[in-house]
């Protein structure tokens, strides 16, 4: 459960902390209200989804399609889907239900082609790459820890790989024909993307979300929320807290 | 001190869009009703591209009366349907057809810089509009690096004014450069820009709010801004000038044709060689077309402009055209672009108010005890959660400190800079062996750092940490990149060192015009954006007062 802590102290951040490791996240509160990844808290009495009356139509309809169940995977094969989820679930630390469906939206995106408009002069097409890096990190798998692919790996060995593929210190016959550095690029660009597109993965970082028509009017420094927004976790008693938030 | 007083209250003399423009719905009015060209008639001006080089010249030409078709690659928006409060659903307002990039330091494209539909990438732009200086134009004179304009800042600065007026700026007066005022005070600064600025004075640093090109106040049709943050993904709310809503409703209104979903392949010469015409495709058409015309602009900005003369080969140009001494697709330039975000106690919410909010330009020109040439600007920023997210990972953040940091979104703000990197002959535009699917071969843009653009990047970077030490934060993290395209097909005093001359001319093509970003020698630490209109309007002015000497042209009228 969370200790008594302000969120005006920096203390949680990876940064500042004596050994650079971010904490485990249960020193946040669980959601209340709404989903997020994990359900972990640090707003834990914020909803976007509850505003989605005051956006205008069309964004609600591109927002809202991203709650639609997902897949099934028409991009990525039956073969290539357990190391593809254990990577996105590294990335991102997904190890728990609810989770953003960050596979689901990488692959409709390659499914449909929607690539971002450049590539690098040494790496493949945006597919081929995501492709590579899967067979790639199957065969480091192998090679340091002699297990058959990188989803079989235990999640400390598979960080450990992901750590090397973000440092660009993997070599092997897949990463060969690529540069390692660009292809971390090219899969987080859209990894997080896929992610950070989600409303649950909004409520976790309390953005306030879409705007239009509605608009933003509290710009700080001393009123700065909305009627809709909720301030950072808090240890008071929600029940007490909530109703005095009613904008 | 008159233009102080009238803050607010002057509008553009020459350009109705505000009033055009319809208040319920974003669809340009006149867009049903405008005016078609049949492909066999010789309009006066082709423009390819409807951005804000070509925008621009087809709403000033087309109130002197020129007949003018503008062919525009992307489609015709319907915003409100088309566009959405939403990082990730705005991917159709990019130019995402294949590029390919190299070079020691190459260069992102799609949505960082590359716009694709009516509108261009002002589109998605942030809204900024400062002027270049007047050493911009002198730079090799005065610093011994880059290029100097074959046109001066005075040549411009009329242009500055109307646009302003136009679009219309948003600003406090402004101390730097040539100093002005601007026609709308500047917008309220929020929290998480004052923060920042805090640091800056702290830190003895002048910074001022705006300009940014936003209603604020009111305009005709446009609404003020609502301050929803989504500048980049294209306005909604109609208060974010782009040519969309500045030029193109009065051009419409005006007798011009914008012909979307149409990618031109070829500039098409007679045995004379004069332009004749441009050759292009249909979205979804396998078909080639060809439009007539007495004269061409090329309005496709650094990347597409010299593709397309790359590709516009004949047996008297076999290299393409303005290219006789290799100069088409060189010179291409890129901003440097580092961003740093500072962690505060007090959560600031950065993704309220416009991205770009308080600016410096102090280090805008040469400083000697910096070691190193030109300068750079300052800006805050505000990105949104992906962009954040780019923030993250670039420090090397993933996992559960990348989520940590991503939980800490609320409590952290912006602030960037904007490197003068310099003009170089190696950072160029080329055609690649593979082909798009109309036939033409893509671009391949090649992108090195040289040694002074290095000096500069770093020590800003060091800037950047000051203020936000200054201003308290916490922890910082920062991201490396590069902003904005300029040149590839730049202006000069002959074929030798440049595609075109002063009046915007190719060399060696008497009727063929560039018009867009490419054509300029050097870029300052401005966004480009005001300039692009601001050389668009002297063209067409020049253009229809005859001052160009249209002998060889032979315009109809």
């Amino acid at each position: 459960m969370s200790e008594k802590r302000s969120l005006r102290d920096p203390g949680h951040l990876p940064n500042l902390r004596p050994d650079k490791r971010p904490r485990d996240p249960s020193w946040l509160p669980r959601q209340r209200r709404g989903i997020t990844p994990q359900m972990i808290g640090r707003y834990p009495d914020y909803d976007v989804l509850e505003n989605t009356e005051n956006w205008d139509e069309a964004t609600r309809r591109v927002v809202t399609a991203r709650l639609d169940p997902p897949g099934p995977l028409r991009f990525f094969t039956a073969q290539e889907e357990p190391t593809l989820r254990a990577f996105c679930e590294v990335l991102l630390a997904q190890d728990a239900e609810p989770r953003v469906p960050v596979v689901e939206l990488v692959d409709e995106k390659l499914a449909a082609g929607r690539l971002d408009g450049y590539e690098y002069e040494d790496m493949p097409d945006d597919r081929q790459t995501w492709r590579l890096v899967l067979q790639g990190l199957d065969g480091t798998a192998q090679e340091w820890h002699g297990k058959a692919s990188f989803a079989a790996c235990d999640s400390e060995d598979q960080e450990g790989i992901v750590k090397a593929f973000a440092a660009g210190a993997l070599a092997g016959e897949a990463w060969v024909q690529l540069n390692v550095s660009h292809a971390w690029e090219v899969c987080t660009r859209m990894a997080l993307e896929a992610f950070y597109s989600h409303p649950w993965a909004w409520n976790e970082i309390g953005f306030g979300g879409p705007a239009y028509p509605q608009g933003y009017m509290r710009l700080g420094p001393l009123s700065i929320l909305e009627p809709h927004e909720r301030p950072g976790a808090t240890d008071e008693d929600p029940v007490r807290v909530a109703p005095e938030l009613q904008g | 001190m008159i233009g102080n007083l009238l803050k607010g209250a002057r509008g553009p003399k020459s350009n109705d869009s505000r009033y055009l423009l319809d208040v319920h719905r974003r669809d340009l009015p006149g867009k049903d009703t405008m005016c078609r060209y049949p492909e066999s008639d010789e309009v006066d001006l082709l423009i390819v591209g409807a951005g804000a080089g070509g925008s621009v010249l087809a709403q000033r030409l087309a109130r002197k009366g020129w007949r003018i078709v503008i062919l525009e690659a992307g489609p015709f928006w319907h915003p409100d349907e088309d566009w959405v409060s939403d990082e990730a659903g705005s991917h159709r307002l990019y130019w995402n057809q294949k590029r390919i990039i190299g070079g020691a330091d190459p260069i992102s494209l799609g949505k960082n810089n590359s716009g694709r539909g009516v509108g261009g990438s002002m589109v998605h732009y942030a809204g900024y509009t400062p002027r270049f200086h007047p050493s911009d134009f002198e730079t090799l004179t005065k610093d011994g690096v880059g290029a100097d304009w074959p046109i001066s800042y005075g040549e411009l600065k009329p242009h500055y004014e109307e646009l302003e007026r136009e679009l219309p700026v948003a600003g406090q007066n402004w101390p730097w450069g040539d100093p002005h005022s601007y026609p709308f005070s500047p917008h309220p600064v929020s929290g998480a820009a004052q923060v920042l600025w805090r640091g800056a004075i702290e830190m003895g640093i002048e910074m001022r709010a705006g300009p940014v090109g936003i209603v604020n106040g009111t305009f005709g049709n446009r609404p003020h801004c609502i301050y929803r943050g989504y500048c980049l993904q294209g306005c909604k709310v109609n208060a974010k000038a782009s040519p969309y809503v500045t030029h193109l409703p009065d051009a419409l209104a005006h007798g011009v044709e914008i012909r979307a979903d149409s990618m031109a392949v070829r500039v098409e010469l007679d045995d004379a060689g004069k332009a004749i015409g441009v050759t292009y495709v249909r979205e979804g058409e396998a078909l080639e077309r060809f439009q007539r015309a007495a004269a061409v602009a090329v309005c496709g900005y650094s990347i597409e402009t010299p593709r397309l003369l790359l590709n516009s080969t004949s047996p008297r140009f076999p290299n393409g055209l303005g290219n006789s001494e290799d100069q088409v697709g060189r010179y291409v330039m890129v901003q440097g672009a580092s961003q740093s975000a500072g962690r505060f106690p007090d959560e600031q919410r950065m993704y309220k108010a416009p991205p770009p909010e308080v600016s410096s330009e102090q280090f805008y020109e040469t400083d000697e005890d910096r070691g190193f040439a030109r300068g750079f600007s300052i800006q805050t920023i505000s990105p949104l959660p992906i962009g954040w997210a780019e923030h993250v990972i670039a420090e090397g953040h993933f996992g559960r400190a990348l989520r940590e940091y991503m939980r800490d979104y609320n409590h952290w703000t912006t602030i960037g800079v904007l490197n003068e990197l310099l003009p170089q002959p190696e950072n160029r535009v080329t055609l690649a062996e593979e082909k798009d699917p109309y036939g033409v071969p893509v671009a391949h843009f090649a992108h090195s750092r040289c040694e002074n653009d290095k000096a500069n990047m770093e020590y800003s970077k060091k800037i950047l940490k000051d203020i936000l030490q200054a201003a308290g934060a916490q922890d910082t993290l920062t991201i490396q990149r590069y902003a904005h395209l300029i040149g590839g097909a730049r202006m000069g005093t002959g074929p030798e060192n440049s595609v075109v001359d002063a009046d915007h001319r190719v060399w060696g093509v008497p009727n063929l015009f560039l018009a867009d970003g490419s054509v300029c020698p050097t870029q300052g630490s401005a966004n480009p954006a005001l300039t692009i209109m601001a050389l668009s309007s002297r063209l067409a002015e020049r253009l229809a007062t005859k001052q160009i000497r249209a002998a060889a042209m032979e315009l109809a009228r």
